[in-house]
């Protein structure tokens, strides 16, 4: 299977070596926190490995023909002005939140009717 | 001082190491600009990789950093040997935005015996100074009132940080007498740049008579630059 | 190669093979187009234009800084100036550029049409975009921008220390662009990973679409950490007794410093790369140690996620052996990259175009930051230059007489492929002298401050500590950066004004995207300019060669 598929093999490999140097830390007695924290990243990076061995699966890693994208980007604007004032929500108080709610439905209404 | 020597000697090795290796890559880079400028003639090299080459390569570096690990690991245990000293008497070191207290708590007296403490502003010349005897194991223990400052002494060749509801503590002796400056060397807000103070070493008779006399009330006289 | 694009094309009708360099896409195209392209262009502009910006902000510092105890600038000014000059460098200027190449060149240099994940790209981008602005608009509060420097720690940053506004606003506008910069880099790994054209085994990637594989990589396992921090720190901001516990104070640290070492590589990668890609092409043979680089690239990276605690070792609180060891070892990956970048150019034909100059002299320069970086990944050394100017000149070594010189020779190199037109060889050597001048004289003098005592982020310094003349030469210095971003300004404007056309392949270039048109076509590869057989990592140099039949 790594063989077979290259793109596999960097990052599964990737991932294993992060896991090899978290054990040589475990062997140095670093707090909990860090270990913790270096685990979350390694079920990351699991999950990034999962991604592209459910990819590889499903379709080549070559290719002569390409579906494309169009349509649909309408939605990105609102998400990220949604995404600012929910942001300023944490500096200016939740009011700013209740503004984001109707810009935020825009942008999903808008991905919805771009797909 | 013991500390310094250590830093002394690693950073002149590494720093031997780092001018030879710049010097090495400068010269390759200078042939290179000089002798493979494209002219009619010059024969250019088609070849991807050259395997035997590359891995005796790897493996020398792997050498040097490895010897390199082994090395900076028994200065680092070296200079920590200074910790295990035993002890000869404590001051508590109180960094607090924006200036530093040193207490020195008697070993021989009771709970209620206040500590004998320099203090000053940190405002213009007015620092506080830390007073120790020369040829005695001093252990600093580090604490913050608020943020993370770090005590740094330049001549020591070394720094540690204070932190709140953490104590930090490290072993030094002074082998000579003198003074010297001291700075926050972790950002601590407006007044950061301000917080210096001054370690003066003194005899250990010195250091004796400066203790009575503070502990008998006298002022502690404040430094100036 | 052939495409299938169902639904709505906004740009059919457009003739195949770009435009030229002066019409540019109106407002809504280029704002919400899903050409990989375009929102490349974006990510770049908006981050070269921040550069500038938090450049003017170093230059007021250095001219603070010139004398002792000067009173041009007030501290709480200037630690907002330190701050934001840091905060923006690192998550506003010197990631998203390296990212935003990534976005721009990674489809075109593996034969892709597009990038894959488009839409996500461009989200990436506005939150980005969003974040910077939030960022930003800190120093228009009361308060004042975010003054706590660009790792932020607290007790000092939380809600006790650092009220206002000012403070929030940066918490969210890092964590808004962050986020951004993490979609795109998702987006570049999964284009180089599984978007690859017919005949691009993962072998014949060229060294740019490998070094943003191991760049993506970095960004996927440690920008996260980031965001951790700054959930914490808004915690903390808003309850302050949080961090009347040490865990949160040092776990701050970790979960700051598990991002913010990881970081630093991701800012010098793709630069790097670019670097590499260069020297190959003006010494006219393919880059020499290809799939060794490949791999060390590749554990570079690994390693980098492991050395972290480097940045801890005064706290007392780090297993500093172990850090220390991890450090030091990055010694023999990069020590492999500068074999190869070594033996390409010895072996080579030397030809002197600007993005060559650029390329030769980030070898030197970066070395200097890499061989103090050894020196400070050492605790002994740490003990004394942590947290002093010798940590800055080393960062600035690394990241400016590195990276940025990285960054202008993949401007200069692939300027011609973006715009179509050519900057002017005379300004360009102009800019690159001045720059060679101005970044040595101001950070040079740093390291001996550093050894002499001085510490860093301090708004002024005593006369009687004796660090004005060197101060001094650094703010020289900077004056002459200054003046050479001028020139680059200057140049880049008179190209674009008056263009002069570069043509699809004006550096005889080796990989990909110097087979299509200048700029490139929405799709890229069309039947006017497709894809060249892929033989290799080179596939424009094997090209060439079989045409030739002999060494050209």
């Amino acid at each position: 299977m790594l063989t077979r598929h290259p793109a596999l093999l960097v990052v599964a490999g990737w991932t294993l070596f992060n896991g090899l140097l978290f054990a040589l830390l475990a062997g140095y007695g670093e707090g909990a926190v860090a270990m913790w924290l270096w685990a979350g990243s390694l079920a990351l990076l699991a999950g990034a490995t999962a991604a592209v061995l459910w990819s590889v699966r499903r379709g080549p890693e070559q290719h002569r023909r390409y579906r494309l994208v169009t349509g649909g980007a309408a939605a990105v604007l609102p998400a990220a002005a949604g995404a600012g004032l929910l942001g300023l929500a944490t500096v200016y108080g939740w009011w700013m939140a209740a503004l984001a709610v109707p810009v935020l439905a825009l942008a999903a209404l808008l991905a919805l009717a771009g797909t | 001082m013991h500390r310094r020597s250590v830093f002394d000697q690693v950073f002149a090795v590494e720093t031997a190491i780092a001018l030879a290796v710049f010097v090495i890559v400068l010269g390759l880079l200078v042939f290179a600009v000089v002798r493979r400028r494209a002219r009619a003639g010059l024969f250019v090299s088609r070849r991807r990789e050259w395997k035997p080459v590359e891995l005796c390569y790897a493996g020398a570096l792997a050498a040097v950093a490895a010897g390199l690990v082994i090395y900076t690991a028994l200065a680092n245990r070296e200079q920590g040997r200074e910790n295990d000293r035993p002890v000869d008497l404590r001051v508590e070191v109180s960094a607090f935005q924006w200036c530093w207290e040193f207490a020195h708590p008697d070993p021989a007296g009771g709970p209620e015996d206040e500590p004998v403490t320099a203090r000053a502003t940190c405002r213009g010349d007015d620092l506080p100074t830390l007073v120790v005897p020369t040829g005695r194991n001093i252990r600093l223990e580090l604490d913050s009132r608020d943020v993370i400052h770090s005590f740094w002494v330049p001549e020591l060749r070394y720094k540690l940080d204070a932190f709140p509801g953490h104590r930090n503590e490290f072993t030094v002796r002074f082998d000579r007498e003198g003074r010297w400056i001291g700075h926050c060397a972790e950002f601590c807000g407006h007044r950061h740049h301000t917080m210096d103070f001054w370690v003066r070493a003194v005899s250990p008779e010195e250091y004796d008579a400066w203790l009575l006399d503070a502990q008998t009330g006298q002022d502690i006289p404040a430094e100036t630059a | 190669m052939t495409l299938t694009a169902p639904g709505r094309d906004r740009d059919r009708g457009r003739a195949p093979g770009g435009r030229p360099p002066s019409r540019y896409p109106s407002g809504r195209r280029l704002l919400l187009s899903t050409d990989h392209k375009r929102i490349g262009l974006l990510v770049l502009g908006t981050s070269l234009a921040l550069l500038f910006l938090l450049g003017v902000l170093a230059l007021l510092m250095r001219a603070q800084l010139a004398r002792p105890e000067s009173g041009f600038l007030d501290s709480a000014v200037y630690n907002q100036f330190f701050t934001i000059h840091g905060s923006g460098m690192i998550y506003l200027v010197m990631t998203p550029f390296a990212i935003g190449l990534g976005v721009y060149l990674v489809p075109l240099q593996v034969g892709a049409p597009n990038i894959a994940l488009p839409r996500t790209t461009l989200l990436g981008y506005w939150l980005y975009a969003t974040g910077a602005v939030i960022m930003l608009a800190g120093f228009a509060t009361p308060h004042g921008a975010h003054a706590a420097g660009w790792f932020s720690y607290p007790p000092l940053a939380d809600g006790r220390y650092s009220p206002g506004p000012g403070s929030d606003m940066w918490v969210a506008g890092v964590f808004l662009s962050t986020a951004g910069v993490i979609l795109m880099g998702w987006a570049v790994l999964w284009t180089a990973l599984r978007k690859r054209a017919e005949g691009m085994t993962m072998l014949r990637m060229p060294l740019f679409s490998w070094s943003m594989v191991a760049t993506c990589l970095m960004v996927i396992g440690a920008f996260p950490a980031l965001l951790a921090a700054l959930v914490l720190l808004g915690i903390g901001r808003a309850d302050p007794s949080v961090f009347d516990s040490n865990l949160w104070i040092i776990g701050y640290q970790h979960l700051f410093w598990f991002y913010g070492h990881p970081v630093v590589y991701v800012m010098f990668f793709p630069y790097l790369a670019a670097v590499g890609e260069v020297l190959a092409t003006f010494a006219r043979r393919p880059f020499f140690g290809f799939r060794l680089t490949v791999l060390s690239l590749l554990v570079f990276a690994g390693l980098s996620m492991s050395v972290w605690g480097h940045h801890m070792f005064t706290t007392g609180q780090a297993t500093n052996d172990y850090y220390s060891l991890t450090s030091i070892a990055l010694l023999v990956p990069a020590g492999i990259e500068y074999f190869a970048m070594l033996g390409t150019i010895l072996g080579g034909a030397l030809v002197f175009r600007p993005p060559m100059l650029f390329a030769l002299a980030f070898i030197p320069q970066f070395l200097i930051g890499g061989l103090t970086g050894i020196m400070v990944g050492t605790p002994v050394i740490d003990y004394q230059a942590h947290d002093s100017y010798f940590v800055v000149a080393h960062l600035h070594y690394v990241l400016f007489a590195g990276s940025a010189f990285g960054l202008f020779a993949a401007f200069y190199f692939w300027f011609p492929k973006v715009t179509g037109a050519m900057l002017d060889d005379r300004l360009s050597h102009v800019h690159f002298w001045l720059l060679v001048a101005g970044t040595n004289l101001t950070f040079l003098p740093m390291f001996f401050l550093g050894l002499q005592g001085m510490s860093r982020r301090i708004v002024s310094y005593a006369e009687f500590d004796g660090f004005g003349t060197l101060n001094l030469l650094a703010s020289i210095g900077a004056g002459l950066l200054a003046v050479a971003m001028l020139v680059f300004v200057y140049n880049v404007w008179t190209s674009l004004r008056w263009p002069r056309p570069a043509g699809d392949d004006p550096w005889q270039g080796q990989t990909l995207e110097w087979a299509t048109s200048s700029p490139p076509p929405r799709l890229n590869y069309t039947p006017e300019h497709p894809l060249p057989p892929i033989t290799s990592y080179a596939p424009l140099y094997d090209l060439r060669r079989t045409e030739d039949g002999r060494a050209h």
